[in-house]
């Protein structure tokens, strides 16, 4: 701990240092909103005619520049939006704030990817995207169903686990390895319905920015990518009521002023229908009777402007999705409720024209349950994670040509992984203690994107984390049978286990003209959790888990070169980056492990841990602007893994493993009314582990499998289109028909592979085919979205 | 428990499922393993079906699983004091009383067994027979394999009593109920088999037929037994919505047998193995043998009989 706050103490005198060098100049800073709405812009481009030299403003809309004394032309830009000038004096510290007003043209127009100009050449890092939402909403979905992680999963680097699932990896890294943020709390299941659908409610979203190169040092605790998502604040000036009607599904988004330009909130609700739609058509003599499925969200957010310096947030989301299965033949009843709960309380601060700071406390809980009974017996599984978290990140801006962030942040974690309750009438059986882990997390970290000369800027960071396993605790050793032979009592508070660790980002770059630069990163990360899945897919029963003395904590090194290269003015964007990633101590379970064994037992008892890692290139090439516009993507990569217990110890492909990912997205406007969306993908098959032999047992066949992973399954593409139809606008109100089709040339993509045995053996008639099953065929869906 | 879960996962998938279809698919050539399909039970001659893995997609007419038992090999088994060397034996020189024994080990019903003849390893040597709380060692030798495994007969558990009952919404239908006292250490397992006097050949393991202490150890608890079915069957019972119960009326002999761990583990993975066979969410189920060098199981079982007349009291 001594350690710990020795570094917080040497990143603080180091930015004050920095401070004394540069006290010589002035600075210009303000925020920049939207002049109707009244909500800050993210991400405004804000140059000095003079020297080019520029920044953006931040997550809060705010700007900083400082600049030697003299007189500039400060140019406001924003895509969408007017561009203003304005003339400055330089002489002492000014404030500007700006109001900028959404040009009429653009506003129908939407930008691919909503980001500044040049910026993929100019900044330092690499692999960072940002979504803009009004594009994501006219891409085609699911049965209408906006997803911004499938259209993260259209971007180059970033893979689906297959059809249907939510769950993304990126560069080789498994869905544990992402962190997923919103409005600063971490998300820890992102997926309704086995990952159809994601838990974000397109209209409550007003960013979505992914990091999946060398993720900056505010950033950690995870080894992928960071998924940084912020809620929409809430109109500041009017109220507006946004929904829409979908075919499994509907929505609605409230929002508006509670006192003008002072203060804000935002409602926004979502439910699925399906199974109520079903329900009248089960008869009440049907055993299955009260059976359902259905899933809906909750968010909200409430902003209050205290001062010109002060703002303060508060953000909320819940989300459950409920399956009730009952089955009156065999008095089979279950219910498995699971969802995130999640809220986040932010304070910005601006101390002065260069030091603004972001406080946040956060809360999450994800949690999963299964109830079944049976005549008298009752049977209850159990799993989840709790977080509170406590975030300082500050900001500071010394000169033009540094823009410095450190910060500090603290986690409490409660890990609740699969505890079991069962019972037969009174008596109820020994499922073991309920086993609960605790653990404390702590990062400081300093970092500096500082432009070095005109051709090279740098943006190197530096994060310290601790981790402390902490009772109380109990350790079951066991025998090679799985039977206790004694356990270990740690007592509440006493250290069970303790890892630190430094983590170094560096990216640079070097631009050879204003339209290409060569980069490079370097980064490593620590991850003090893991995901354990038995299964083949990510399910809500994957339980999340500490590290402990048996478990080590994952840590992963990532080097990335890219050359980044546009043309025409800028209308197109090109990359190349190629990457290796090395990821330590991974963790499945061992070989023949059983999900109950997992029961009064600690789970990494049934663990075995191994090696991954990954290398690939990526090509993207992307026309930001214009009536036609889009990306396509294809990521070349290998994907591999290492585990001395399984597979006997070689070498085999993690089953995301995808030589080839093409995605082609793109959009037409075709009148001013019209937009038309594609969206093609292609990618590798999933790798397999396919029996090879059979044998028997007590007559049945028994199935004696291959190596881990050995086989492909086919390819997968698809296409999808999208319409968009505007409705006669008037001042109140607008509304649009969204016609989705899912599956165009209806491919039957494989989702698994069975082998079927029909007959016996012992009268000759035993035949077994393998069959693949495909989830979606065609998919046409009709939704009607409206806002007033 | 899992199945459960499982349950709720196939029927989720089931849920979402819009189309299959048949593929072919090119296996690797697969390296042949021998199989070990024996038991012991006290009382009674150790039977050893020694057999070998098929590629995955061969033929399976009833030429190719008789010629995958694997002759000449030598089998001994031993209990610590005892060696014994088995004899290869078909069926057809076997007298008719342990018939029923065989029928059990291969999962076939009598009269298949009858008709088509199977080989095995065994002894009439009573010096080998089973007996309560010995250890029981299979060495077998076939070519250059060697394969060893080594099973106890565990001291006997009888349950403290079984009924019928019918199952609500039924009328003479139901499962058989039936009242357990686990011994205080841990380590019990057991497993159960019945038959149905008059409409059953031979004993059939119950639906999910093994069960461990892990959550009952020392406790008195009530528990009970799905029918299980010859497999494959025809019979209109089996077919029947009913196929998991039994029928009021029904005399059932219940044979209850103690193993040991490595038994259970076996069986347990075995059959959730066969249980989570086409779910996709599964990862393949490593069965955990106890054969060294092979496949397959070698496994004691502690025996005890009861007869219940199914009759809702």
């Amino acid at each position: 701990m001594k350690q710990f706050w020795l570094i917080f103490l040497m990143i603080i005198v180091f930015v004050l240092n920095v401070d004394f060098v540069v006290a010589q100049n002035y600075t210009i800073s303000g925020t920049i909103k939207d002049a109707t709405t009244n909500e800050t812009t993210v991400g405004t481009t804000i140059y000095v005619k003079e020297t080019l030299q520029g920044t953006s403003t931040n997550e809060k809309g705010f700007f900083s520049i400082t600049l030697p004394k003299g007189t500039y032309t400060l140019v406001i830009s924003y895509i969408g939006y007017k561009e203003i000038e304005i003339p400055v004096e330089l002489n002492k510290n000014i404030k500007i704030n700006e109001k900028i007003e959404p040009t009429a043209i653009t506003k129908e127009a939407f930008e691919v990817v909503g980001e500044k100009e040049n910026i993929n050449t100019t900044q330092a890092e690499m692999g960072s995207v940002e979504l803009e939402m009004e594009k994501v909403k006219t891409l085609p979905a699911i049965f209408g169903e906006i997803d911004i992680l499938k259209t993260i999963q259209l971007l180059p680097g970033v893979q689906t686990a297959g059809e249907g699932n939510s769950g993304f990896y990126v560069r080789g890294g498994g869905p544990d390895q992402n962190l997923v943020l919103l409005d600063g709390a971490t998300v820890y299941n992102a997926s309704h319905l086995f990952g159809f659908f994601s838990v974000f409610n397109a209209d409550a979203i007003n960013d979505v920015k992914l990091y999946k190169g060398a993720m900056p040092a505010e950033f950690g605790g995870r080894l992928s990518s960071v998924l940084d998502i912020s809620m929409n604040d809430g109109d500041m000036k009017n109220y507006k009521v946004d929904g829409g009607i979908g075919v499994i599904s509907s929505r609605l988004t409230i929002q508006g002023p509670i006192k003008k330009d002072k203060a804000s909130f935002l409602m926004s609700a979502r439910r699925t229908y399906a199974g109520d739609i079903a329900q009248p058509f089960i008869s009440d003599s049907s055993k299955f009777k009260g059976s359902n499925y259905y899933f809906y969200d909750f968010n909200a957010k409430i902003n209050y402007i205290i001062s010109s310096k002060d703002k303060l947030s508060l953000s909320g989301y819940y989300g459950r999705d409920v399956f009730v299965f009952n089955n009156s033949d065999d008095g089979f009843g279950l219910e498995t409720p699971w969802g995130n709960a999640i809220a986040s309380l932010r304070w910005n601060h601006i101390y002065n024209d260069k030091l603004f700071a972001d406080f946040t406390a956060a809360f999450t809980n994800y949690n999963f349950e299964v109830k079944a009974t049976q005549d008298q017996f009752g049977f209850r599984l159990y799993s989840g994670i709790t977080d509170w978290n406590l975030k300082a990140d500050f900001n500071y801006l010394p000169s033009i040509l540094h823009q410095v962030k450190f910060g500090a942040a603290y986690t409490f974690h409660k890990f609740t992984p699969n505890n079991a309750e069962v019972n037969s009438g009174d008596v109820d059986f020994n499922t073991g203690d309920v086993i609960i882990n605790y653990a404390n997390e702590g990062a400081v970290y300093v970092s500096d994107d500082w432009d070095l000369s005109e051709k090279i800027k740098i943006q190197a960071g530096l994060r310290y984390t601790i981790y402390q396993h902490i009772g109380p605790f109990k350790r079951f050793n066991n025998d090679a049978l799985g039977n206790p032979i004694d356990t270990v009592v740690y007592k509440k508070g006493e250290t069970v286990k303790y890892y630190q660790g430094l983590e170094p980002r560096l990216a640079a770059r070097y631009q050879f003209n204003s339209s290409s630069s060569l980069k490079a990163s370097f980064s490593q990360n620590y991850q003090y959790i893991h995901l354990a899945t038995i299964s083949t897919v990510s399910l809500p029963t994957d339980a999340w888990l500490p590290s402990t003395e048996v478990t080590k904590p994952q840590f992963a090194t990532q080097y990335v070169l890219g050359y980044f290269k546009n043309f025409a003015q800028n209308k197109w964007e090109s990359s190349v980056e190629v990457y290796y990633k090395d990821m330590k101590n991974q963790v499945e379970y061992k070989e023949g492990a059983l999900p109950k064994d997992d029961g009064g037992n600690n789970v990494d008892n049934n663990l075995t841990f191994g090696r991954g890692w990954s290398y690939g290139a990526e090509f993207f090439i992307k026309k930001r602007v214009g009536k036609f516009n889009g990306w396509v993507g294809y990521t070349l990569a290998w994907t591999k893994r290492q585990f001395d217990e399984i597979n006997e110890g070689k070498v085999f492909y993690a089953r995301y493993d995808r030589r080839h990912d093409v995605s082609l997205v793109f959009n037409y406007d075709i009148s001013k009314r019209l937009v038309l969306g594609a969206t093609w993908v292609y990618a590798t098959g999933n790798a397999l582990t396919l029996p090879i032999s059979r044998y028997f047992i007590e007559g049945q066949i028994v199935n004696e499998y291959g190596e881990r992973n050995s086989f492909r399954m086919d390819a997968f593409h698809r296409m999808d289109l999208a319409i968009t139809l505007k409705g006669k606008e008037t001042k109140r109100f607008k509304s649009s028909w969204n016609f989705s089709i899912y599956n165009v040339y209806n491919r039957k993509n494989p989702y698994f592979i069975y082998f079927a045995n029909e007959g016996s053996a012992f009268d000759g008639t035993l035949d077994i085919q393998a069959k693949q099953v495909s989830l979606f065929g065609i998919i046409p869906s009709i939704a009607w979205n409206f806002k007033f | 428990m899992i199945k459960y879960i499982n349950l709720f996962l196939i029927i989720s998938s089931i849920l979402l499922i819009s189309c299959e279809k048949d593929i072919e698919i090119v296996l690797p050539d697969a390296k042949t393993k021998l199989v070990v399909e024996g038991n012991i039970e006290q009382g009674r001659p150790p039977f050893v079906m020694l057999t070998k893995t098929s590629p995955f997609f061969s033929p399976t007419d009833i030429n190719s699983l008789q010629n995958s038992f694997v002759k000449n090999a030598i089998v001994t088994v031993s209990n610590g004091t005892t060696t014994v060397q088995l004899q290869e034996i078909c069926t057809n020189q076997l007298p008719d009383s342990l018939l029923p024994a065989i029928a059990e080990l291969i999962g076939v019903n009598l009269e298949s067994l009858k008709n088509f003849g199977f080989c095995l390893y065994t002894t009439l040597n009573p010096a080998i027979f089973g007996e309560v709380g010995k250890s029981y060692t299979l060495s077998i030798q076939s070519g250059n394999e060697i394969l060893t495994s080594i099973t106890q007969i565990p001291s006997l558990v009888l349950p403290n009593k079984f009924w019928y009952k019918d199952q609500p919404g039924f009328t003479d239908f139901g499962y058989i109920w039936f009242e357990l006292t686990d011994p205080p250490q841990i380590g019990n397992a057991y497993r159960a088999f019945t038959q149905r006097k008059g409409k059953d050949s031979r004993f059939i393991p119950v639906l999910g037929s093994v069960f461990d202490d892990q959550f009952i150890n020392g406790l008195t608890f009530d528990g009970v037994f799905l029918r299980g079915k010859e497999l494959n069957s025809k019979a209109p019972d089996d077919l029947a919505e009913t196929a998991d119960y039994f029928q009021q009326g029904d005399t059932i002999i219940i044979k209850f047998c103690t193993i040991d761990q490595r038994n259970y583990k076996f069986w347990d993975t075995f059959e959730i193995a066969a249980f989570n066979s086409g779910n996709p969410f599964s990862s393949p189920v490593t069965i955990q043998t106890n054969i060294n060098g092979g496949l397959g199981i070698w496994g004691g079982y502690g025996v005890s009989y009861d007869t219940l007349v199914a009759v809702d009291l």
